[in-house]
């Protein structure tokens, strides 16, 4: 994430990790979690907050999941089921559960399917938030597989030229393991900017740039002005001289892999109604394992290395700052705002759970 | 394609497609390719000229793929093989084969996998340029399989900060069947703008757009100006703030998938090589749509959806919303109809070609 997304200074409080992920815990028990989904769920929140993708961690994510189980459009106990099977594939009813604790065990099956025939690949119909999407790609490094996660569901972006919202910015995620340098993780969304970054930067009352959102007509604004109050978002590219059809294409791809192949979902809403799709391919159905890790070394180290441009320290590569950051924040603890620790402690005393340490 | 990188209607000469097919053909046997083999290369570089795509036609790569050839940079009777496989993998080495003609019979492969176990996919190195990526992943549909290609290699785009090039423009394809709708087909580089379309600004002496390009030191150039005289590839995003960092990473990705996974290949680095073409690699999968859902029902879903889209109204100053796809079926049609536009100067290259070679000229439409 850029600075200017992260919690100031002033208005930080530092939480360990394992102190989180007991109140986050106790949380999804009290919801109606069972155990199993209620640990699962809680490792997805924990480790976006651990790798500082803040906007998909506790701080926005909890509140939301707890309110919508209580409206009844996620079910704390599904059933999920598979309706569709081959040796690489299946299709997977969710029955409304809360994608980052459903999704995690579909891709534990795709990994499996992955080793016995080289790759596994799954689609997921009525299923709801995902989170963290890198999360469920990055199962996939500890088996030397390569994970592919995509979720899709809702509109808030207009197509190329198009005037209103019928599609989201559906993200699509890879995950490939490296031997000594930190493993390759690519987590991008289709659009040119996150909606709940558009309301931050309202919040602060900076300034647009150029190409990050479009008016409410849907063109895109190319000039700097103060946030207007109705924007629709961008497909990445922002124009189609730079590749908004790219974007939009990326969306509208997620959207068939993940909605059309499963149920034939796209379109507005309905009632938090998302759909994922999860792939796992096996390195060893394709090469030497060690001889791919050690060739991922040498690329990834190849990309880091070189010089930066004017006005830089350093060039990365996806996957690289979330690592760093990890390593700070297993140290120093997750930086979560003031506001949301006393959110944490309204809810643990509302729920009667021992409240968040600090 | 935006409408200025088209030929402009005083250079055209229309040719029919099957005409351009022959000579093309013509040229890869006399090349030394197999008849079959000239048929599939003749095959991928003619679509891409049906459905618009000139950048990877007849008139850019013809010359180009000719000279590799004579040069012996291109291997025109390759002993391709597969070196690993299991029920839904494989990899090719392919023995300096040119890509267009590797990677349908990669797909072939992907495809009979995809038919038994409902996925396959196939990762290739030792090959050359693979021309329009949409051909490849297109052979996958009347399977009813979603199609994905992927071409690696080089290094002329910067990364996200960086000052010099590292990765290649790295396209991937995909391709997706409908029932009356035109099939969705994605193709797309990783790059803000192909570098044969900065040739083409600096030659019809358009201004650049921000966001284009980058400065040689990496800087992205951001206001409009005259393409300057070395200028840098930028990923698409353009910059961290635009989300370039999605267009290096997608480099990045399709480079894992072809070259590092089939044999260890990127950068501008490769031990073995023995002529610049053959550092490239590729990867092209099948995903069959039975193995997930009713065939006949994806289809309709297909339909809604991209009746959905096409359906958006416009915004202003514009007339319609398309879908990847949609432009090039419509190209397509007319093309089959009035036939292809090629400039006067290809088809000179091609009356001289065809003199050089002892082979039919190509044939125009009067």
């Amino acid at each position: 994430m850029l600075e200017h997304f992260h919690v100031p200074e002033e208005d930080e409080v530092r939480i360990m990790p394992d102190s989180l992920r007991k109140t986050v815990n106790a949380l999804f028990l009290k919801i109606g979690f069972s155990e199993k989904d209620a640990w699962q769920a809680t490792d997805v929140l924990l480790l976006s907050d651990t790798r500082g993708v803040d906007t998909h961690g506790v701080s926005n994510m909890m509140r939301n999941y707890i309110r919508m189980v209580g409206e009844g459009t996620i079910n704390p106990r599904p059933t999920w089921r598979i309706t569709r099977e081959t040796p690489t594939t299946a299709n997977v009813d969710c029955d409304r559960g809360l994608g980052i604790a459903v999704i995690p065990q579909v891709m534990e099956i795709a990994i499996q399917k992955a080793r016995e025939t080289g790759i596994g690949a799954i689609t997921m119909g009525n299923g709801r938030h995902a989170g963290m999407i890198a999360y469920h790609a990055m199962m996939a490094l500890p088996h030397d597989m390569i994970g592919y996660s995509i979720t899709a569901g809702g509109q808030s972006m207009p197509p190329t030229f198009g005037s209103e919202p019928r599609l989201a910015p559906n993200p699509h995620a890879w995950a490939v393991p490296a031997d000594k340098e930190a493993p390759f993780v690519l987590d991008i969304s289709s659009s040119s900017v996150a909606a709940n970054k558009i309301q931050l930067l309202r919040r602060m009352e900076s300034m647009t740039i150029p190409g990050l959102m479009a008016d409410e007509q849907g063109t895109p604004i190319m000039d700097e002005r103060p946030v207007p109050e109705e924007t629709i978002l961008l497909p990445n590219g922002a124009t189609r001289e730079l590749g908004s059809h790219k974007g939009y294409g990326l969306s509208a791809v997620a959207q068939v892999f993940a909605g059309i192949l499963s149920h034939g979902t796209f379109g507005p809403y309905e009632g938090g109604h998302m759909s994922h799709f999860v792939a796992a391919y096996s390195i060893e159905a394709f090469t030497d394992v060690a001889r791919f890790k050690s060739s991922m070394d040498d690329f990834l180290k190849y990309l880091r290395e070189t010089p930066p441009a004017p006005g830089h320290d350093r060039v990365y590569y996806a996957g690289l700052p979330e690592h760093e950051e990890s390593i700070d924040r297993h140290n120093r603890g997750i930086p979560l705002h003031k506001e949301v620790v006393d959110w944490f402690d309204k809810t643990t005393a509302e729920f009667d759970i021992p409240h968040l340490e600090r | 394609m935006l409408d200025h990188f088209h030929v402009p209607i005083e250079d055209q000469v229309r040719v029919n497609r099957d005409d351009l097919h022959r000579t093309t053909a013509d040229i890869f046997t006399v090349m030394g390719l197999s008849q079959e083999d000239a048929n599939l290369a003749a095959d991928g570089l003619v679509t891409a000229d049906i459905r618009g795509c000139e950048t990877h036609g007849v008139s850019n790569m013809l010359r180009v793929y000719k000279k590799l050839y004579e040069d012996g940079n291109i291997n025109p009777q390759p002993r391709w093989k597969i070196t690993r496989e299991s029920s839904a993998v494989a990899t090719i080495d392919a023995d300096g084969s040119h890509g267009l003609v590797i990677c349908p019979q990669a797909m072939d492969i992907a495809v009979e996998k995809a038919s038994k176990v409902g996925i396959g996919a196939v990762t290739i190195h030792n090959s050359g340029h693979a021309g329009m990526m949409a051909y490849h992943a297109m052979r996958a549909m009347p399977h009813d399989m979603i199609g994905y290609a992927i071409t690696g290699g080089g290094a002329i785009m910067v990364p996200t900060f960086g000052a010099i090039p590292r990765v290649g423009a790295v396209p991937h394809a995909w391709a997706i069947p409908a029932a009356k709708m035109p099939p969705f087909v994605l193709d797309i580089s990783s790059s803000s703008v192909a570098a044969n379309k900065i040739q083409l600004l600096r030659r019809t002496g358009a201004r650049l757009l921000p966001g284009l390009l980058a400065e040689e030191d990496g800087t992205p150039i951001m206001e409009t100006q005259d393409v300057p005289e070395q200028t840098r590839l930028l990923p698409w995003g353009s910059t961290r703030e635009l989300g370039s960092h999605k267009g290096y990473g997608m480099a990045v990705i399709g480079q894992v998938f072809s070259g590092i996974l089939s044999a260890g290949l990127f950068g501008a680095i490769n031990p073995t090589e023995t002529g610049s073409q053959r550092n490239g690699s590729q990867f092209v999968a099948a995903f069959s749509i039975d193995a997930f859902r009713d065939v006949g029902e994806f289809k309709a879903s297909m339909d809604q959806f991209l009746t959905y889209l096409v359906e958006t109204p416009p915004s202003p100053g514009n007339d319609r919303v398309y879908y990847a796809g949609l432009p090039e079926h419509e190209e397509t049609q007319i093309r089959e109809r009035e036939g292809i536009p090629l400039h006067r100067e290809v088809i000179e290259w091609f009356d001289s070609a065809a003199r050089e070679l002892n082979i039919e000229p190509l044939a125009q439409i009067n």
